[in-house]
């Protein structure tokens, strides 16, 4: 492909972040077309923050849940047991999502594969138990009652309480998150990544210290994932435990997988398919379940390299004939 | 607190949790490979033999080996699904593929078995023994004595047989294993098979003590793992030796501390390791006995 | 008679660079046949082949035909039950397994094709190996260690016993004294494709020989034959003959 001029991109990609945001509108704009655009615009962005930990560190983090649910749980306390404002909540969400991923990091700091993936998914089952049994976290019930997201800027107020009046900070959302990993993919700190996951010898006789690339690459996926965490409260309005749930995981896992690693926007239309197929074909909660470990599976087994591979492979035999 | 009858609660609780861990021993030891569809195992194995025993009336004996026949299948089947990506060590595809099996698991069993929490009984459970301050049922006696058979069988099986000798082949150079005439996919499928069979028989055997539910496979990695790990990764007496210690220490833990932080004990407990013996887990993969 | 092994056309590839390219090879039953070349030559690629086997993932293509059946595609165990044995360079038996172990843990199809050699058998032609029955393999010097990395190839009852540089890292008495025994064994009927970087030790014991160029044969014959070829007194016997 021929790389077009610069103004030209940028007025294509603007054209398609608005074409995006009126999707919703151009399909009927029904409340439960904005709910579903919502929910994938929020769950997207939760798995870009694993995107950069699975795609560019080459290992799997089982704790992103746990991100996640620190960026609901810190937005729900804030706003509804100290009653401050949405973006107090944010800066929250950040900051415990900095601070839990700064002590996980530093545990995970020597472990490589299995036992990474191990003791992050130890840390997140913990998260969950600290969470059902104290009470300043809800407990088992949960907190209920956060407000509607109101965010204001300067005089300006605005505020979402429906679906499509939320759909505008879900996207913003979602585009912030891709403009953040599309920066960290060109910064020094994502190529020191991808060269301490593909060649780590090569890396640390380039001087890269790998365990402090980790670290820091942890350190900044984890808000990522906060902070669709702290949408997904006020969307919610509640939070529990069930925000630990595998099926979080394993959907932000598929929607990595399923479209191709490393591919700017693959976690985005993973997660719209599955996301999709939740919103519109629902099998109910248990068959939604069987359906995902089976995407999840059949990608993994018969293309693990994603559907975008497919198609590129299929293009390429077409060129060879 | 009734010290005797705490420590006697720990062995028993310490038996149960090498039980379940020792598939994933052998998993982790031989072969490098992790399963995170164990709990889902677990789970499924426990159903199975809860609706073998409530539609058909057969007898708690027949549920079990029916159960473990049936996960052992399950295990072959998963490792003959994921071959290509064990034989080429795609370790990290391989996790994110146990995990997507396990919840197809979980979903399946959603749907067979509806939500809602079951009863699931051994006979053996009424069967009350009591010696001085302590008591405990026929079933924990019936759980101690076959988690010591099950080590003291795989003991034996990794250093006496062929097969061991194949499983400790596998462990060390995989590619060597070929040119010995030994069909490596057979070793891994064999493996996995093994790690069913384990899981299943530990679900029926423990999970008779609380109400079963479809859900309860998430937590079961972690104990696992903790074990497997505090052993020694792939030892099979140290295996036995930490999941003893974890259950005396998790009794007590509950008794003295409170119940509901256990997880997160054990949790820091294996941080503790992980900080004081870091080369444990950074170096993967060696095949001890 | 038909030839024990015949490979043509074969080709050998990692990625897109071809390491081997072989148009016509034969070995004879009941003889000993080396491949002979320098370091990076296609040597061990083209055993290796044979073999199907690999510790990386070279594309093969062309025909191997053991006994006049084509193998060529077969897994690496299955020619290995078929009595097609490679004793591969390097890492040749398992280190965690003892030494009676390594020895009792091949697996052989009833119809591989070779003669068997039952656990005496072994342990009277490599008696050290006797002594050191209960000793990890991991324990063991170089020479013990290829005495037991052939001695598991012959529990295999190979028919084609294909031997990769089994001369590597030995001293030269021990190479000498190894290659005697692999020469006793051809006289005793079995067919071994051989190897070797040590041309001279090569000759004293092939009955035939390739010379490996770049993953191309440049010359072959019988070692008599071969002994007065311009090109192996130049490039190998010629430093110490001339």
């Amino acid at each position: 492909m021929k790389a077009l001029p610069a103004p030209l991109r940028l007025f294509g990609l603007a054209a398609l972040a608005l074409l995006g945001f009126f999707l919703p509108r151009l399909l009927g704009g029904s409340s439960h077309v904005y709910d579903t655009f919502g929910m994938i615009a929020t769950f997207s962005a939760m798995s870009y923050g694993l995107d950069i930990i699975l795609s560019d560190l080459g290992e799997i983090s089982l704790a992103h849940t746990a991100f996640f649910a620190t960026g609901a749980y810190a937005a729900a306390i804030l706003s509804v047991n100290d009653g401050q404002g949405a973006w107090v909540a944010m800066a929250g969400a950040v900051l415990a999502a900095l601070a839990l991923a700064l002590v996980l990091g530093m545990i995970t700091l020597r472990t490589r594969e299995f036992a990474f993936s191990l003791v992050t998914y130890a840390a997140a089952v913990v998260c969950m138990n600290v969470a059902a049994n104290w009470d300043f976290l809800g407990g088992s019930d949960g907190i209920v009652g956060i407000p509607p997201l109101t965010l204001s800027i300067g005089p300006a107020s605005f505020s979402a309480s429906q679906p499509p009046q939320f759909w505008p900070f879900a996207y913003l959302l979602l585009l912030l998150t891709l403009y953040v990993v599309h920066r960290f993919r060109r910064s020094r700190l994502g190529q020191a990544a991808l060269m301490v996951h593909m060649n780590p010898r090569l890396a640390s006789m380039c001087g890269l210290a790998g365990n402090q690339v980790r670290l820091l690459v942890f350190l900044v996926s984890a808000p990522i994932s906060a902070l669709a965490g702290w949408l997904y409260a006020f969307q919610r309005a509640y939070v529990g435990t069930d925000l630990f749930d595998t099926y979080f995981l394993v959907l932000m896992l598929t929607g990595v997988i399923l479209a191709g690693r490393r591919l700017l926007l693959g976690p985005l239309l993973g997660t719209a398919l599955l996301v999709g197929q939740k919103s519109f074909f629902s099998l109910g909660a248990y068959g939604d379940k069987l359906i995902l470990g089976t995407v999840l599976v059949g990608i993994l087994c018969f293309c693990p390299k994603g559907l975008a591979n497919l198609w590129r492979r299929r293009s390429h035999a077409a060129v060879e004939k | 607190m009734n010290v005797a009858q705490q420590l006697v609660n720990g062995i028993i609780i310490g038996h149960a949790y090498a039980l379940v861990a020792v598939g994933w021993t052998l998993l982790l030891g031989a072969a490098r490979l992790v399963n995170f569809g164990h709990g889902q195992i677990y789970m499924v194995s426990a159903f199975i033999a809860w609706w073998v025993m409530s539609t058909t009336g057969l007898p708690y004996a027949l549920a079990v080996p029916l159960a473990i026949l049936a996960s052992a299948a399950l295990g072959a089947i998963m490792q003959r699904l994921f071959l290509r990506l064990t034989l080429s060590q795609d370790l990290v595809n391989l996790m994110i593929a146990t995990l997507g099996f396990g919840q197809i698991l979980e979903g399946a069993a959603g749907l067979a078995f509806g939500p809602k929490p079951e009863t699931f009984t051994s006979p053996l459970q009424a069967i009350i023994f009591t010696l001085g301050p302590v008591w405990f049922t026929a079933q924990d006696t019936l759980t101690v004595g076959a988690t010591i058979l099950v080590f003291l069988g795989l003991y034996l099986v990794l250093d006496r047989t062929r097969f061991g000798a194949a499983v400790r082949m596998v462990a060390e150079d995989p590619p060597l294993v070929a040119l010995y005439g030994i069909q490596i996919s057979h070793v891994y499928i064999s493996i996995f098979a093994f790690e069913g069979a384990a899981v299943a028989f530990a679900a029926v055997l423990i999970a008779p003590r609380t109400p079963i539910l479809t859900s309860m496979g998430f937590e079961q990695v972690v104990m696992t793992f903790v074990v497997v790990v505090l052993g020694g990764i792939g030892s099979v007496g140290g295996s036995y030796i930490a999941g003893l210690l974890l259950g005396l220490f998790t009794t007590f833990f509950s008794a003295l501390v409170s119940p509901a932080y256990t997880t997160a004990s054990i949790f820091a407990l294996l941080i503790a390791f992980m900080v004081l013996r870091p080369g444990k887990l950074a170096a993967s993969g060696n095949f001890a006995r | 008679m038909s030839a024990r092994l015949q490979v043509r056309n074969l080709r050998v590839a990692y990625d897109r660079n071809l390491a081997v390219s072989i148009e016509h090879l034969t070995v004879e039953p009941g003889t000993l046949a080396a491949v002979i070349g320098a370091n990076g030559a296609g040597k061990s690629t083209l055993i290796n082949a044979i073999a199907n086997w690999s510790r990386a993932a070279p594309r093969l293509s062309g025909e191997i035909l053991i006994d006049d059946r084509a193998v060529a595609g077969k897994p690496a165990d299955l020619l290995a039950r078929r009595g097609v044995v490679l004793v591969p360079e390097g890492r040749g038996v398992f280190m965690g397994l003892t030494v009676e172990e390594n020895l009792r843990a091949g697996l052989s199809a009833v119809n591989a094709g070779g003669k068997t050699y039952s656990l005496a058998d072994i342990y009277t032609l490599f008696p050290r190996l006797r002594e050191r029955g209960t000793t990890p393999g991991g324990s063991l010097s170089g020479g013990e260690r290829q005495m037991l990395a052939i001695g598991r190839a012959l529990r295999m009852a190979p028919r084609l016993l294909l031997l990769d540089e089994p001369s590597i890292g030995l001293a030269p008495r021990l190479v000498s004294l190894l290659l005697e025994t692999i020469r006793a064994l051809v006289d005793g009927g079995l067919t071994v494709f051989l190897v070797e970087q040590n041309v001279h030790a090569a000759m004293a014991v092939a009955d035939s020989l390739y010379l490996l160029e770049r993953g191309r044969v440049v010359a072959s014959g019988s070692v008599a034959a071969m002994r007065d070829d311009p090109r192996i007194i130049e490039a190998y016997l010629g430093a110490r003959d001339g």
